[in-house]
């Protein structure tokens, strides 16, 4: 069974380099600030979403696992 | 208001103190155009944010698309020099838009995300160790000769898979490479004579890794050219770019924050208590404060409406990040050197699609030099207050900085 992640975007520190939108699109969106947003955590595999928070050059994302509360990443 | 806004920004006293400067025109004329340099002075960090995040307005490809000459002036007879550097700067990843950026920047994105980087962080600290073992005996150093322009170079040969022997060759090159931000009437020399040697001696390693990869950054880019993304004249100007861009800036970061730390006693005592644990958080102060680079441009892609002006397609436009970094409007005490400072939101490495591919990096080799020359050299102070800066408006560079320990 896939897992329920609870993905979180430090706006912060997010500076809009989009390689998650590029790596993840279904999951990460741009928004009209042009920083990341976790739109649809459930729409790319664990692996996937995992590949685009370490290729954040800012390490803005955070993933966990919903249910566990498990760090993913970092 | 003042006096009327003078346009010169190569004066000595803009050079010397451009914080002054652009952040009057920041007050009073945050989208202000420059009759003499004809380009458009951007000062405001929200409307850097704003354009660095809007790359589509705004395009990167500066020099194949701006025919206008080089400013500061070059000497007439060099004209034909820096069409060579046209051509080396403009296949630079670097200096192209989407589609084509993003489809060189996922060759080289993967060399330097932070969890790469921080495994680079023994070799920054054996090195910065090593430099500093060699200048504690003498009592004395000039932190730009014997510390900030030997480090970078250390660990770029490194990474690009340098054999020992050559690496006093490539230190030669890097620092003819230096005179592509400076201002002087004939850099064009030195600056070619860079260019040219990093080719040919680049050239046989991207042969020898094409067919034989590694780890390396030059196998990642020989790699792109098996993929057929990087032409091989983009491969070599592509290697060089690691000196190029990854140099200036990191000199300027270690000169500049020492600096900053010297003429604030009260954040050096605090840094001294716990360097390990401050050193992150004072580097982005570091970069904020006194910024490596001043400002970069880009060209407008169309017509763009900025604070009721229009920029026409095809206009300059400068975007400067010292006075971004000093803005009111986004920093409480902007001109405050306070090391505690965050979330800090500077923006030294720029933002947006472009932002900086090597800024972990960087923020490695700061966080380990600041540490360790507080935990070494307690009593470091600068010899001399008389200190002078290259006359460029891209890097805020030093000529030297003399320190004692003694």
């Amino acid at each position: 069974m896939a897992r329920n992640l609870r993905i979180r975007v430090d706006h912060d520190v997010c500076v809009g380099n989009a390689m998650c939108e590029t790596i993840a699109p279904k999951v990460f969106r741009l928004n009209d600030d042009r920083q990341s947003e976790a739109v649809d955590p459930g729409g790319d595999t664990v692996e996937k979403i995992i590949e685009a928070a370490e290729n954040c050059p800012v390490s803005a994302i955070f993933v966990e696992d919903a249910d566990t509360g498990e760090q993913l990443f970092p | 208001m003042g006096a009327a806004i003078q346009d010169n920004l190569f004066t000595p006293d803009v050079i010397a103190d451009p914080y002054s400067y652009y952040g009057r025109l920041r007050d009073e004329d945050p989208v202000h155009w420059n009759e003499p340099y004809e380009l458009w002075v951007i000062t405001r960090h929200d409307d850097l944010v704003w354009l660095t995040r809007h790359h589509e307005l705004f395009s990167s490809a500066v020099f194949k698309t701006d025919p206008r000459p080089p400013y500061p002036a070059i000497d007439e007879s060099d004209l034909g020099l820096y069409e060579y550097v046209r051509n080396y700067q403009g296949d630079q990843f670097i200096q192209h838009d989407r589609p084509e950026h993003l489809e060189m920047r996922r060759i080289v994105h993967g060399y330097f995300t932070p969890k790469s980087m921080e495994a680079w962080r023994p070799f920054v600290q054996k090195a910065v160790k090593e430099l500093l073992d060699e200048a504690e005996e003498k009592g004395r150093m000039d932190v730009m000769r014997d510390l900030a322009t030997p480090l970078p170079v250390l660990v770029i040969a490194q990474m690009m898979g340098v054999p020992e022997q050559d690496r006093r060759y490539v230190r030669q090159l890097a620092e003819k490479l230096l005179y592509i931000g400076r201002g002087e009437y004939d850099r064009m020399k030195p600056l070619t004579e860079g260019m040219r040697g990093m080719i040919d001696y680049v050239s046989p390693l991207v042969d020898q890794r094409i067919v034989n990869p590694g780890d390396d950054f030059i196998s990642v880019l020989a790699g792109g050219e098996r993929r057929g993304v990087f032409s091989r004249h983009e491969v070599l100007v592509n290697t060089s770019l690691l000196l190029l861009a990854g140099h200036e800036t990191t000199i300027n970061l270690i000169c500049n924050g020492t600096l900053a730390f010297m003429r604030h006693p009260d954040q050096w005592a605090l840094l001294k208590r716990d360097p390990a644990g401050l050193a992150k958080t004072a580097t982005e102060e570091c970069l904020r404060y006194d910024s490596p680079v001043v400002s970069i441009q880009r060209i407008a892609s169309q017509d763009v409406e900025m604070r009721g002006k229009v920029l026409n397609k095809k206009d300059r436009v400068r975007w400067f990040i010292s006075s971004a970094n000093r803005d009111p409007a986004k920093f409480a005490d902007p001109d405050k050197f306070d090391i505690t400072r965050w979330p800090n939101q500077h923006v030294a490495f720029g933002n947006g699609v472009h932002h900086c591919l090597g800024a972990t990096l960087a923020r490695v080799e700061g966080q380990e030099v600041f540490r360790a020359l507080a935990e070494r050299f307690p009593d470091l102070r600068t010899e001399t207050e008389d200190l002078e800066y290259q006359p460029s408006i891209t890097f805020r560079s030093l000529k030297s900085l003399p320190v004692t320990w003694q």
